[in-house]
């Protein structure tokens, strides 16, 4: 139950399990252990006392109540501020979720499908007549970065210095546990970033364009112009979120669809199934395991005592499988009737970014089984997820050519 | 039967009007509106299946 109590019963799961090598290829185990032994739990991650919330109607509560657990100040990832609007609660929360909410709303993602489609087919291009692709390298990582760029109004040739910073910021390449190390690493990719966007914000200011940096300069949040600074605050939270999780989403996806023939077959014979599909293996998968939040005021929850500052771990995933909310949980189907997943979490800060996610997702499903329909992993090939953000170290698939 | 969306509740996740686009619409920032108030019979297993799938809850249906 923990690590920190003297006495505690060994044979019941430690929340640190999450994060032990490998435990992200499937952690759904571990997920079932903590829901049933420990729900709520006082544990500890390499050293920092964190508090775990496993089941789906306790993680839902936590998220629909930041007064309690407040995403302020949760996590240090390189930043100076808090992030904006990840880690600004409500009630200052809302007026910069109106300025930012019809930026990344379904009326206006819609209008991305085309380009994104076409970008889908020019990616597939590259590889489809080979016969072999590391699906992770050459699909899943450009995708959402190209997007990413082009939504923003930033030019393609800095992708590779994107993609260096968010491999420094989300896992940086130290010794395992060198919290310190890992510190050091995020606060120099931190600067790096502040002095990249506020060279870019100076020029638009200068010469605006069409980018959504450049609609961001003239939105006004609360009667004023957002300032250089919250301007710099969002960019650093849209590069995090926006190049990462739709990476790890679609190497979860057709990781498990290039396992699961019979499950890929229902997407090739009617690609209307990738919409749900995209839905089921958000739930299944979950490929962002945990969010973090930190107690505001000391409070007892689940009964366990916590207090003002302890880091609450909120294993998104453990919920998703939690038998109470999902019949079947372990189970993946297409045709569920109810699926209230909390992969793009809940409440308040509901991703940002979800409706642009799921474009992308559909979209790459639906294109990809139409040129590619029968795809294996490579024999032999293990295929390892990072914890955290479950991204594949590499995807090697193959396929037949005529 | 109709249909309600609690506006204080519902942070626009968008799964009811990707279950009924028929009976519900996305404002610009992605929150529900409810298009047929009075949801037409052939369209009540479709509304049902989407208040049934909001993870807020912000959705009723009233018999």
């Amino acid at each position: 139950m923990t690590t920190t109590d003297p006495g505690a019963d060994e044979a019941l799961v430690s929340g640190a399990a999450l994060f032990e090598e490998h435990t992200a290829d499937d952690p759904r185990p571990v997920y079932r252990r903590l829901r049933e032994e420990c729900p709520v739990s006082r544990s500890a991650f390499l050293g920092t006392p964190a508090v775990m919330i496993s089941r789906y109607e306790d993680v839902m509560w936590a998220l629909k109540h930041p007064e309690v657990f407040s995403s302020g100040d949760a996590i240090a990832i390189g930043n100076e501020r808090p992030l904006i609007p990840l880690q600004i609660d409500p009630p200052e929360h809302a007026a910069y979720r109106r300025l930012l909410d019809p930026e990344f709303g379904p009326k206006k993602m819609a209008e991305l499908e085309d380009d994104a489609r076409r970008l889908v087919n020019e990616i597939i291009d590259g590889f489809a007549d080979s016969g072999a692709c590391d699906f992770h390298e050459d699909f899943a990582t450009p995708l959402p970065s190209t997007i990413f760029l082009r939504l923003m109004g930033l030019p393609q040739s800095d992708l590779p210095i994107f993609l260096q910073w968010r491999d420094n910021i989300i896992r940086p390449d130290v010794e395992y546990g060198d919290l310190e190390a890992a510190a050091e690493v995020r606060e120099a990719t931190g600067k790096d970033m502040y002095a990249y966007f506020g060279r870019a914000i100076d020029e638009r200011m200068e010469e605006p364009d069409d980018g959504l940096l450049s609609r961001l300069l003239r939105a006004e949040v609360d009667d004023h112009r957002l300032t250089r600074d919250e301007a710099l605050d969002i960019c650093y939270l849209l590069i995090i979120a926006g190049l990462d999780t739709v990476t790890a989403t679609l190497d979860c996806a057709i990781g498990y669809l290039a396992a699961h023939p019979e499950r890929r077959r229902q997407l090739v014979d009617d690609p209307s199934v990738s919409a749900a599909a995209v839905e089921e293996l958000l739930r299944y998968e979950t490929p962002v395991m945990v969010i973090v939040r930190s107690v505001k005021e000391d409070t007892e929850f689940g009964g366990v005592q916590m207090q003002a500052g302890d880091g609450v771990t909120v294993v998104l995933g453990a919920a998703n499988t939690d038998t109470d909310e999902f019949s079947d949980a372990d189970d993946v189907r297409f045709d569920r009737d109810r699926n209230r997943h909390l992969a793009f979490g809940a409440g308040p800060h509901r991703c940002l970014g979800s409706h642009l996610a799921r474009l992308e997702l559909r979209v790459a499903l639906e294109e990809f089984h139409r040129r590619i329909p029968d795809y294996r992993i490579l024999d032999g090939a293990e295929i390892h997820y990072s914890p955290g953000i479950r991204q594949a170290e590499s995807l090697p698939i193959v396929w037949d050519v005529a | 039967v109709k249909v309600e969306v609690e506006n204080a509740v519902c942070t626009g996740h968008g799964r009811c009007y990707a279950l009924a686009p028929e009976v519900f619409a996305p404002d610009d920032d992605g929150h529900c509106e409810v298009v047929h108030h009075e949801v037409p019979a052939d369209l009540h297993a479709g509304a049902r299946t989407a208040v049934g799938n909001c993870p807020e809850a912000a959705l009723r249906v009233v018999e």
